[in-house]
């Protein structure tokens, strides 16, 4: 990549580059310069016109794809909608006061929003952040109140807050509203069971790249509750830098809706040593796997994330996960029921010691038979104590 | 209960304990859930604490008595919609804390809800405590401390209630170190029983009446 980079320059930034003593330095002019090209690029490209033209689009999407994704907001406020195709000129009519309030959900996203405040710019005077959570409080509310099929989740406020911070209240509204009915829409549903389900994905994901890993993981019986908030929020809740959220939802906005879900077990494998690291039990395990580091290297994880997807697709993924969960739930239940049949062997009332010292010494063919078994035992028993007592009594004859 | 405790000598852990104890704070969003974990955990307390996507996950270990005991914290999202992705989280818990807010009537109210939720998944012997939250907040106070030891006497599964306030950091180790302290003297009491239960007493109720009597004759 960097000799890539060395080869474009041209000989006025090589004279430039030759003053730099760091290596670090040199890296991030490097990265400068390119992030320099390809901005100018884009806002090139962006200065003709709008069309629904395939050919436009895929630039457009390669643009968000490659290294660096779309640069700066400026240029995600104008691409952003365009990759989700929603036009400009898109007006809704506008809920009353009145309306918004009397929503079953207000209460619950007034709560959330509210509790948002990590999500602000720092340094936002008081008085925007105010206005900007009461618009996100809309946003989100007129979505859920267009489509009553959809229901709001803890998380969701965090996916909006992006696209408002960049877009705009209006177009976040129109972004927000696509994404519902699309990317987040099993989200959205009455249960998260369908969001779980798709969860299960990441194990034979990792299974097929990384087989010892998954067992580690799947040995330490950790599920895969630590990724719900990477998935429902696009990373968003669990990422501290604000660049990175954007870099993301560049490549998300450009790709399948399980793009999200598929960078989830390249995160983990790229990680392995960390989690190898720690004890394979639960607790540990979640602790370790919930962690996302701000130092990754996103670009080419989102690459594998893509790779992957493309050699195992969803609709493979989904019969081996649905196979996974069968056998998982024929080894639960097995496990239940021998818990269940040691639990009666090693049962402690003095009458079960008996009954169990008597299975010892007694032949195993009597008990498949159960109380007949004992009928047949003791029937012969009997029959043998009454054929010595003739036999005893009959020598005694012969001895008188 | 007793496979839910671990004990020391099964796991390779560096960090050395005597017990560790799995403990599940449940209760309406927004009650301060987080908050309470956070002053106990890191003795900070920030406000506000953003919603809780799904459960987090902490570890604290605590002395007692000359004994380390470890203590698994998951705090889980208050949100009704994610319960069906919670509740095997609290499956092999020792301990609930059941989390109501003082100023706001609504979350008390909701309280049995949380206690029939722990009750369905949970285990027969796990301890639950009943927290009220934000206790500083004397004016807007909602529910009494009465009321919530009323609740307590009139419900027998619920242990111990206390009254805390994380921002004035009251009561918030007293909350773990009771559940701690509980939970080790509950680990101790079934090691009596499991013991006893091996060199079983002569049961006098079980002895039966002499009908007949052998004599020995030379």
């Amino acid at each position: 990549m960097e000799t890539e980079l060395c080869l474009s320059l041209d000989a006025e930034n090589r004279s430039e580059y030759e003053n730099f003593e760091d290596e670090e330095e040199i890296k991030l002019f490097l990265n400068e310069t390119k992030r320099r090209n390809k901005c100018s690029e884009i806002e090139k490209f962006l200065e003709t016109d709008f069309t629904e033209d395939p050919d436009y689009l895929n630039k457009l999407r390669s643009f968000s794809l490659s290294e660096g994704g779309l640069v700066n907001d400026k240029i995600r406020k104008q691409v952003w909608p365009k990759l989700l195709g929603i036009r400009p000129e898109n007006l809704e009519p506008y809920p009353s006061e009145i309306e918004f309030e009397s929503h079953v959900e207000f209460s619950q996203v007034v709560l959330d929003v509210n509790r948002s405040i990590k999500r602000f710019p720092p340094g936002i005077p008081y008085n925007q952040r105010l206005a900007m959570q009461d618009q996100l409080i809309r946003l989100i509310l007129r979505v859920i109140m267009k489509h009553p099929q959809l229901q709001y989740y803890q998380g969701y406020h965090d996916v909006a807050i992006t696209f408002l911070l960049v877009v705009g209240e209006n177009m976040a509204f129109h972004i927000m509203e696509k994404l519902s009915t699309v990317h987040l829409k099993h989200f959205m549903e009455a249960t998260m069971e369908k969001t779980a389900e798709l969860l299960d994905y990441i194990f034979p994901l990792m299974e097929h790249v990384h087989p010892e890993l998954c067992s580690y993981i799947e040995k330490g019986e950790v599920g895969s509750m630590f990724c719900l908030p990477w998935f429902l929020t696009w990373y968003s809740h669990t990422l501290n830098k604000y660049e990175n959220v954007v870099r993301l939802y560049d490549y998300f906005l450009a790709s399948e809706p399980l793009i999200p879900l598929y960078l989830v077990p390249v995160i983990v494998i790229y990680r392995q040593d960390a989690i190898f690291a720690v004890e394979c039990e639960m607790s540990s395990l979640h602790q370790e796997l919930s962690q996302l580091p701000d130092n990754l290297p996103f670009d080419r994880l989102l690459k594998e994330a893509r790779d992957l997807y493309n050699k195992y697709p969803p609709q493979d993924i989904e019969k081996e996960a649905i196979m996974r969960r069968v056998k998982l739930k024929a080894l639960q239940e097995e496990q239940i029921n021998r818990k269940n049949y040691s639990n009666k062997t090693t049962n402690r009332s003095p009458s079960r010691r008996n009954w169990t010292f008597m299975q010892r010494i007694v032949p195993d063919w009597f008990f498949p038979y159960g109380r007949l078994g004992l009928l047949i035992f003791s029937a012969s028993f009997i029959v043998g104590l009454y054929a010595y007592y003739r036999y005893a009594n009959n020598c005694d004859g012969f001895n008188q | 209960m007793m496979s839910n405790i671990i004990n020391n000598s099964s796991l390779q852990s560096n960090e050395s304990f005597d017990f560790i104890f799995k403990i599940v704070l449940i209760g309406d969003c927004s009650t301060g859930k987080s908050c309470i974990v956070e002053r106990f955990r890191n003795g900070t307390y920030n406000e506000p604490q953003p919603a809780t996507v799904g459960v987090d996950f902490s570890i604290k270990t605590v002395c007692m008595h000359g004994k380390t005991i470890k203590l698994q914290i998951w705090d889980t999202a208050g949100m009704e919609r994610f319960r069906t992705v919670t509740q095997s989280y609290y499956r092999s818990a020792n301990g609930v804390i059941i989390v109501y807010d003082t100023t706001k009537r609504a979350t008390f109210l909701n309280v049995q809800k949380w206690i029939d939720e722990a009750r369905r998944n949970t285990g027969s012997n796990v301890l639950l405590f009943l927290v009220g939250t934000k206790c500083d907040l004397e004016d807007e106070r909602e529910v009494e401390l009465s009321e919530a030891e009323e609740m307590r006497d009139y419900i027998p599964e619920i242990m111990f209630v206390l009254e805390t306030s994380a921002k004035e950091n009251k009561n918030i180790d007293d909350v773990f170190f009771c559940l701690a302290e509980e939970l080790k003297k509950k680990h101790d009491q079934m090691a009596i029983l499991e013991n006893a239960e091996e060199d079983r007493p002569v049961n006098i109720s079980e002895s039966k009446p002499i009908s007949q009597c052998a004599l020995i004759c030379d």
